[in-house]
């Protein structure tokens, strides 16, 4: 596919190597879109990460000498000069190459051998281009780096499971992977970055496997829990513990009525939080709210009107009607929270919330379940001692469970209890 | 009669569960178990010795975000503490 478009030369000639390249049975030839951000055809040696090995056994200068011509000059006259820049930078580099791999393994020779046969043969624009491409390579590096792209890591990954992760030699995931422009010893020092990596996750995975398995556990023991939206170990928020009534109710209003009502004033992150944790409470409040608020002492209505009013806040800015049950809600409710409204919602037990302190009731709810649902867990463990473990963890052995108990002094298990 | 010591041990081992479940630490679980099952605290804590021997991965994950969690929460603390700081100093 030499199809010669005069706008695109570049890209056109690399999609003419990959498809030489497949062409002659590298079915996915290391060069990939990326290659040729590579190759600065400026500064010709300079850049490329050196995906395109040298042929190996190959004499490339004169493969090279062809090579060159394209890229180095743009035109297809060579410029004898460029020519034998190329060809002796890529001869010594080639050379040395060589020595270092061909001592290491028989595998690579295959496939260099591979790669030299099908380089001679078709010395067409694209060949040359990816030599050159090469040499440039060479030029500019000593070391060749390899740039793990991310194809590239998938057929590693590839081979490596089809060898399996004990089994995976550098060599034969070389040979799996069939890119001739990776060395043993980029594969190896990657399959040694891999391992460690795999290990890694490997670990991660066996925790979050059992958090998960955990929060499974207490989400089917505990089923009227709110469902923890971020965080596996956050305990259930059905219970909230009884808020410290630290300020008389007056003083809670400031902060509710401002993060509540007001629209733009709203915290975000505090108004989304709740419903993270609250999930279907801010909208049950206004009901129970409204329901609270003929109950309630009309004096609260007047009292959050002034803090309202302190604010800055104008009737007119603040509709009459719904802010004013999401603002004072939870105040209202404070003295009295036996509202039978509130007590309709099953997930929540009957405390009203601490709007005032948003971040606080929210952290202390995940921090500290209330006493009154580890009650209720016991309890339910008592009356259905049969029931399965939530969490089936390995039953100690009953004797040396005795056996330590003896040493601390309990000699009757179950012990009669004064 | 060893019967009923096997069971009861399993019941406080339920009960242990339980709590684990509530992300409580070992000292809140033998308070609560003790509080709410009037189990003695000498009993539960063998029996969550026995089975953190038992089970040595999942306790050691436990206790760690045991500890993550104390790091959270008095990193959350400090922020609120800030936070409560700068409004005071705000509405003066």
């Amino acid at each position: 596919m030499l199809s010669a478009s005069p706008l695109r030369n570049s890209s056109t000639t690399f999609e003419d190597i990959k498809g030489e390249a497949s062409a002659v049975g590298f079915s996915d030839f290391c060069i990939d879109d990326n290659f040729l951000d590579y190759i600065d055809f400026s500064e010709p040696f300079e850049g490329f990460n050196g995906e395109v090995l040298p042929d190996l056994e190959v004499d490339p200068s004169d493969i090279l000498a062809e090579f060159c011509t394209e890229t180095c000059d743009d035109s297809h006259n060579k410029g004898e000069t460029a020519v034998k820049v190329c060809k002796e930078t890529e001869a010594k580099i080639t050379a040395s190459k060589i020595e270092e791999i061909a001592t290491k393994d028989d595998d690579s020779t295959v496939t260099v051998a591979e790669t030299k046969s099908s380089s001679t043969s078709g010395e067409g624009e694209s060949k040359r281009k990816s030599s050159s491409a090469s040499a440039k390579s060479l030029q500019g590096k000593r070391k060749v780096k390899v740039d793990w792209t991310p194809e590239l890591h998938r057929r590693f990954v590839q081979a490596v499971e089809q060898l399996g992760i004990d089994k995976a030699v550098p060599s034969k995931i070389l040979e799996l992977m069939g890119i001739d422009c990776l060395t043993r010893h980029n594969v190896a020092s990657h399959l040694q970055k891999y391992r460690s990596h795999r290990k890694h996750l490997l670990a991660r995975e066996a925790e979050a496997a059992s958090w998960s398995q955990r929060r499974h556990m207490y989400q089917t023991a505990i089923p009227t829990a709110s469902t923890p939206k971020k965080d596996p170990w956050i305990a259930p928020t059905i219970g909230f513990p009884p808020p410290p009534p630290t300020t008389p109710a007056q003083m809670q209003p400031f902060q509710p009525l401002h993060v509540w009502g007001h629209p733009t004033a709203a915290d975000p992150s505090m108004v989304h939080a709740w419903p993270r944790h609250l999930a279907p409470r801010p909208p049950a409040l206004p009901w129970a709210g409204h329901a609270a608020v003929p109950v309630g002492d009309p004096s609260y209505w007047h009292h959050h009107y002034h803090v309202a009013a302190k604010q800055g806040w104008t009737p007119q800015m603040m509709p009459p009607g719904t802010p004013y049950f999401h603002q004072p809600l939870a105040p209202v409710r404070f003295p009295v929270a036996p509202v039978p409204g509130m007590l309709s919602h099953p997930m929540y037990r009957p405390v009203p919330p601490q709007p005032p302190k948003q971040s606080t009731p929210q952290i202390q709810l995940e921090f500290h379940p209330s006493k009154e649902s580890i009650d209720a867990a016991i309890g339910d463990v008592l009356a259905k001692p049969w029931s399965p473990l939530p969490l089936g963890l390995k039953p100690p052995s009953t004797d040396s469970v005795l056996v330590e108990l003896h040493r601390q002094g309990i000699s009757k298990v179950p012990p009669s209890i004064s | 009669m060893a019967e009923s010591s096997t069971s009861y041990i399993r019941l406080v081992q339920h009960l242990i569960e339980a709590c684990l479940c509530f992300n409580l630490s070992k000292e809140k679980c033998i308070e609560a178990l003790d509080k709410h099952a009037n189990i003695m605290p000498v009993i539960t804590s063998t029996v969550w010795k026995e089975l953190e021997k038992e089970n040595k991965e999942f306790f050691h994950a436990y206790n760690k975000a045991q500890e993550d969690k104390i790091l959270e929460m008095e990193t959350l603390q400090k922020i609120q503490k800030k936070l409560s700081e700068a409004s005071i100093s705000d509405s003066k």
